[in-house]
Order: structure tokens, then C-alpha cells, then sequence
């Protein structure tokens, strides 16, 4: 009875509606264009957005970290205590530390190779160990890369030479998650004093946020930058920024291609709807006489043309919605980060652009029934 | 869903038939009142640089209640008359008056509210709208006015044709006369003044042609004119006049009268040198009921 009610109350709805389901598979097929462009336009907005949180989560704090290193163009090779304490100074609060990297050769039972060192005093504050326990005051022993331990099939405990030296695994470090500007994953983290060479050969500063570290670079370069180029700073919010803004380029690009299909659906319902209004050229005919107006037969004409949207837009949504979980769940491991504002508005823009499509499609056949001269549709 | 009440209001010509229909000549009483009137219509068609005129000149005067025929070979302008009656169409030259009123300047708007307000069609195709019930096709004309009575009429008017078990069936379920009734009941939903139809029993067998002609008739009894462009002479057995046209002219009388009366050269035709023969020929009012004309054929 509600259906009915609600014909009553739009009766042109209900002309539309029996005139769709008089094609019934022409219309299916004109709504599964639109399912199809609303879907691919969600989706592959929905992707990308997807794909752009994978990305930045798995670059993480990143955009906070400076890496200063010496300014290797000036002559500068390593840097000296004495840098290291004006970071210090300059940087506050931010965390700060020095690393000492080097090329060393390592054996365990007979099997040797060449991998990278780092020298640091407080490995415990940017790794953790998968196995073993990081000591606070690292002054012996070696941490091995969880790659590197894998490849060697070392376990803490274990003794690896290291140069001509043997040390005692203390830990060996949880694999990497994503990017990050130190990664020992294949190599070993010794004591300072253990990497061959002379003062550090970097320094990661870690601020709270990336205007914090935009701050502490401008304070180091003030500091150490001063008289002569001492140091060169890289700062990864650049990168971060770059690598968001080509996502967005990315996204815009993959949400075009969808929108291209939801043009052909249009075409689609422009090209049904054509039909459906020569084939009914008659029965319009009637109409006209018994007393619709031209404006009546148009509003018939387009609540076909926006039933067809509306249905294939919901399904579409819905789709879309599901595929945007699915996608979520396979990227991001977790369905319902696909529930964002951002992705709504992707699903939002998709329908909303579904309906605009077709019923800017029924336009022109609509136009053309409702203009037709009934004397015309009527002669038989 | 409509109240029992409900019937009763706003339709007074459909719904109670038996008020009017004891006294249908009281529709007549009244000389000039007429309720559709070509007075010098003149219709011409370009085709291809060449003029067709296919109404050459109609002065036809039509009274509520009247049944009148309109016959004639084809091609001989039958449609085209009835488009101009029905508003559907305007004259090239002359005037078509609906109630008093000049609809010939009439635009595309004004004409479709005065067809629906004023104007029934039959046509002989039905047209019923496939994909819409029985009633729902009744109710067609009103259903943009979500008057929720229009409903309870449709029914109304469908039992009145004998369709009462037929209300919810779609056309293709219905047998020619049968579409044919409800597009009599169609034609009846906006309680017209006047309702036009085009060889309404043209898909018929003569049987149920003559049940429609009877529900005409009856239509006429409750002060509506029925106008019918036709080619079969069963017609006349139930009209109150018959006027025939034959090249876009217009004649009184059944076209085998006409058609033998041409033969014969004893035609008088209308608007010709005599004032006489044009008032005796089809500007000639309906007060006359046909006479022994009709009684004379076989």
C-alpha cells in the first residue's frame, strides 16, 4: 500500500516506472551503466585515497625526522662532538642521534659478507628487538638486522665476528615497517666505538611535528651554517608533501577515467531513452490530447531518465561501499578505515554525478516527446 | 482507498446517469446553444510547394447531447476535421468555437487545458497505455491532478461499461472491445462536454461495435455530444445526424445518400449560390432527429 500512496502522490512516478519495466532488460542495462560508472569512479577514488593512507601510514613519522650529514661538497667528511652539541642545544626538545655509519665485513660459521654498520649509544630509543633485549647503555655487543639475522640465522646469544672482533648477539631487531631513514634491517647496529671511523657520519633530529622539524632545520642551519657550510639538512616532510601531492594527481587521474565511464552510461540512457520515446510516440500522442502539457510529458520523460540514475546510482554506491571495505581491508588490513569523510565524499560525488548524468541524458529525448505535435503522433 | 462518500462529489454527469437520461431532449430545448462550432474552417497543408487544401470551408455547429456521424471517404479531410474539433489542430482560416469562446488563437497551453477540461477522445487504435491497468488507464487524463476521487470515478465509469471485473487487468488481457470500453471510460473521466472519436468501431466485430455505439448513445443521453469520424454505416442506425464530406466539403446527410445524390447530380452543395441549400446542408442544427432517410435503406 505504501508504493501505491506514494504513485499516488507522484503519479508521474508511476507512468515512469511502468514504462521502465515495460524494457525491463533495456533498462537493467542502462542502470548497470550507471552502476558501473558510479562504481568505477567510488572505487577507484576510494583506492587511491586507500592507497595513499597506506602509504603515508607506512611512512609515519618520517615527516617529523631531520637527517643532518656533513656537507660533503665543502670538504666537510664527518661530524665532530662538537656538532653534535649544538644540534643538541638547538634542537630542544627534539630527540637527537648521532650515528656513525660504516661498511664492516661479518662471519658466523663459516659464512662471511659485507654489510652496513651503525654506530650509535641508544639504539633502545629507534628500534625494538624482536628477539634478545636491547641494553640502555649500549657499550658491547651487536644488534643484527632481522634480514641480515635471517640470512645468517643468527639468534641472540650467537657470536659473530665482526671485522676481527667477535661480539656477542645482543638482540635481533624487528623487521622495518615501511620507510625510515635508518634501516639496519640487513646490516648490524654496533657501539659507536665499534664502527670504524672518525666523529658521525649523520645526525637524525626527531621533532614532534613537521613544523617543529621545519623550525629545528632552520635553527641548525643558523647555528652550524653560520660562517661556513658545515652541515646539509634533509627533511623528509618534503618528501612527504611531495609523495601526498602526487597521490592526490594520482587520484584525480584514476577518478577522471571513471568519470569517463559514467559519460558512456549517460550516452546509454540517452540512447534508451531516444527509443523509448519514438517507440511511444502514440501513446504520448494520447497523452498530449487528454490534456498533459508539454512541461507534463517532460516530467514524465526525465523521472525516467532519474529512476534509472537514482537505482543504478544507489546500487552502485552500495557496491562501491562494499568495495571500498574490501579494498581497505586488503591494503590496510583493517575494513573500516575505509570509513572516512574523504571516502563519503568519493561515494557522495559518484552518485550525485550519476544523476546529474542522466538526467542532463533524458534532457534532449525528453524535450523531443514533449514537443512532438499529437496530431503528428496520432496519424495512423 | 477513496470513501464510500467520495463518489458522490464533483462528478455529477458521470456518476448518476439515471438524472439526465430521463429527459435527454432538455438538452435541445435550447436552439443555439452549441456546445463546438466550425464556422468557415479551412485547413491547408504545404506539401512539397504544392497546397493541399484539405477543408474547404465547414460551418458545422454541434449541441450538447447530439450524436452526430461524420462520414466520408478517405482522404476526404475526416481526420482533420475531427483534429480541429478536438483542438488538436488549428485552421488555416475560419473559426472553431468551444462554448462561446474563439479557441483558433488559442496557444499549445491553453488548448491542452480546454481539451482536457471540454474534449474526450476515442480513437480507433485505443492507445490504451500498455504497462497501466484497466482503471489506471481511466483514470489517465486526471491522474496528474492527484484528486484522489478520480479513482472511485474511473471504477465508476468502468462498471458502468460492463468492465467491473476487468479493472485490473492490463490491456493485453483485454479483447478489442473490451479496450475499446475503457477507452470510452477514458474519454468520460474529465466529464467532457464533448467526445470525439475516430472509427471507434473500426477494430471491432459488429457485435461489440454495436455495444459501444449503444454506450455512445448512451454517453448522449447525459448531455455529452459524441462526434464519431467513421466509415461503417451501423453508426447511423444510432446517431442523431450524419453529415458526410467528400473533398473538404461538407454535406448533410449519410454518404450513400450523399454518394447517390452526387450520382444522381441532385446534390445541392454547401456555400454554393443558394443561401437556401447552405442552411438546408450542414449548418443545419441538430433539432431535427433523422428522419425517413434512414428508414428508406434495407
Amino acid at each position: 500500500m505504501i508504493p501505491d500512496r506514494l504513485y499516488r502522490q507522484f503519479p508521474t512516478l508511476l507512468i515512469a516506472r511502468r514504462n521502465l519495466t515495460r524494457t525491463k532488460a533495456r533498462s537493467a542495462l542502462a542502470m548497470l551503466g550507471i552502476v558501473i560508472g558510479v562504481l568505477a569512479i567510488a572505487s577507484l577514488g576510494l583506492f587511491g585515497a586507500t592507497l595513499q593512507q597506506s602509504v603515508t601510514g607506512s611512512l609515519g613519522g618520517i615527516g617529523n625526522e631531520l637527517v643532518v650529514s656533513p656537507a660533503t661538497e665543502e670538504g666537510v667528511e664527518s661530524l665532530t662532538e662538537a656538532d653534535v652539541r649544538e644540534i643538541r642545544r638547538v634542537a630542544g626538545d627534539a630527540s637527537v642521534v648521532p650515528i656513525r655509519q660504516g661498511a664492516v665485513q661479518v662471519r658466523y660459521r663459516g659464512e662471511s659478507s659485507r654489510v652496513a654498520a651503525y654506530g650509535m649509544d641508544n639504539p633502545g630509543d629507534s628500534y625494538a628487538a624482536a628477539e634478545g633485549r636491547i641494553p640502555d647503555g649500549f657499550r658491547s655487543g651487536v644488534l643484527v638486522g632481522a634480514s641480515l639475522a635471517d640470512e645468517l640465522g643468527v639468534r641472540p646469544g650467537s657470536s659473530l665476528t665482526v671485522g676481527n672482533r667477535t661480539y656477542r648477539v645482543q638482540a635481533v631487531l624487528a623487521a622495518q615497517q615501511g620507510f625510515s631513514t635508518v634501516n639496519p634491517d640487513s646490516g648490524v647496529v654496533l657501539p659507536i666505538r665499534a664502527v670504524p671511523g672518525e666523529g658521525y657520519s649523520q645526525v637524525v633530529v626527531g621533532a614532534d611535528s613537521g613544523e617543529e622539524a621545519n623550525a629545528t632545520a632552520v635553527a641548525i642551519r643558523a647555528a652550524l651554517n653560520d660562517r661556513e657550510e658545515r652541515v646539509s639538512i634533509f627533511e623528509l616532510g618534503d618528501i612527504v608533501e611531495q609523495i601526498g601531492s602526487a597521490f592526490q594527481a594520482v587520484n584525480l587521474f584514476l577518478v577522471g577515467i571513471g568519470s569517463i565511464s559514467l559519460l558512456v552510461a549517460g550516452v546509454s540512457i540517452l540512447n534508451v531513452m531516444l527509443m523509448s520515446a519514438i517507440e511511444r510516440r502514440e501513446e504520448i500522442g494520447v497523452l498530449r490530447a487528454v490534456g498533459y502539457q508539454k512541461r507534463d510529458v517532460l516530467k514524465i520523460m526525465l523521472s525516467e531518465a532519474l529512476l534509472l540514475g537514482v537505482v543504478g546510482g544507489v546500487v552502485g554506491a552500495g557496491l562501491s561501499v562494499g568495495g571500498g571495505l574490501l579494498i581497505s581491508q586488503l591494503i590496510l588490513g583493517d575494513a573500516l578505515a575505509a570509513l572516512t569523510l574523504g571516502n563519503a565524499l568519493y561515494v557522495v560525488a559518484a552518485f550525485g554525478f550519476a544523476i546529474v548524468t542522466s538526467v542532463l541524458s533524458g534532457l534532449y529525448p525528453a524535450y523531443k516527446a514533449a514537443n512532438e505535435e499529437p496530431v503528428e503522433a496520432l496519424r495512423s | 482507498m477513496t470513501t464510500p462518500e467520495g463518489d458522490g462529489d464533483g462528478s455529477a454527469a458521470g456518476s448518476d446517469p439515471s438524472a439526465t437520461e430521463s429527459d435527454p431532449s432538455t438538452a435541445r430545448s435550447v436552439p443555439d446553444r452549441t456546445v463546438l462550432e466550425a464556422d468557415g474552417v479551412v485547413k491547408r497543408y504545404q506539401t512539397g510547394g504544392e497546397t493541399l487544401t484539405a477543408l474547404k470551408g465547414i460551418d458545422l455547429a454541434i449541441e450538447p447531447g447530439e450524436f452526430l456521424s461524420v462520414m466520408g471517404p478517405s482522404g476526404s479531410g475526416k481526420s482533420t476535421l475531427l483534429n480541429l474539433l478536438g483542438l488538436l489542430d488549428t485552421p488555416t482560416e475560419g473559426v472553431v468555437t468551444l462554448d462561446g469562446t474563439d479557441v483558433t488563437t488559442f496557444s499549445d497551453r491553453e488548448r491542452t487545458d480546454a481539451r482536457k477540461r471540454t474534449i474526450g477522445f476515442v480513437f480507433q487504435n485505443f492507445y490504451l497505455i500498455s504497462t497501466l491497468t484497466a482503471v489506471e488507464n481511466v483514470e489517465v487524463p486526471r491522474l496528474l491532478d492527484r484528486d484522489p476521487e478520480t479513482r472511485a470515478r474511473a471504477r465508476d465509469l468502468l462498471q458502468r461499461v460492463g468492465l467491473g471485473d476487468r479493472l485490473d487487468h492490463r490491456p493485453d488481457q483485454l479483447s478489442g472491445g473490451q479496450k475499446q470500453r475503457v477507452a470510452i471510460a477514458r474519454a468520460l473521466v474529465n466529464e467532457p462536454r464533448v467526445v470525439l472519436a475516430d472509427e471507434p468501431t473500426g477494430n471491432l466485430d459488429r457485435a461489440t461495435g454495436r455495444t459501444v455505439l449503444e454506450q455512445f448513445r448512451e454517453v448522449c443521453g447525459e448531455g455529452v455530444a459524441v462526434v464519431a469520424v467513421t466509415h461503417d454505416n451501423v453508426v447511423t442506425e444510432y446517431t442523431d445526424r450524419d453529415v458526410t464530406l467528400v473533398d473538404g466539403e461538407l454535406f448533410e446527410g449519410p454518404f450513400r445518400e450523399v454518394d447517390r445524390k452526387m450520382r444522381e447530380g441532385t446534390l445541392e452543395r454547401p456555400g454554393g449560390a443558394s443561401p437556401a441549400a447552405e442552411s438546408a446542408s450542414a449548418d443545419l442544427g441538430p433539432g431535427q432527429r433523422k428522419g425517413d432517410t434512414d428508414g428508406s435503406d434495407p
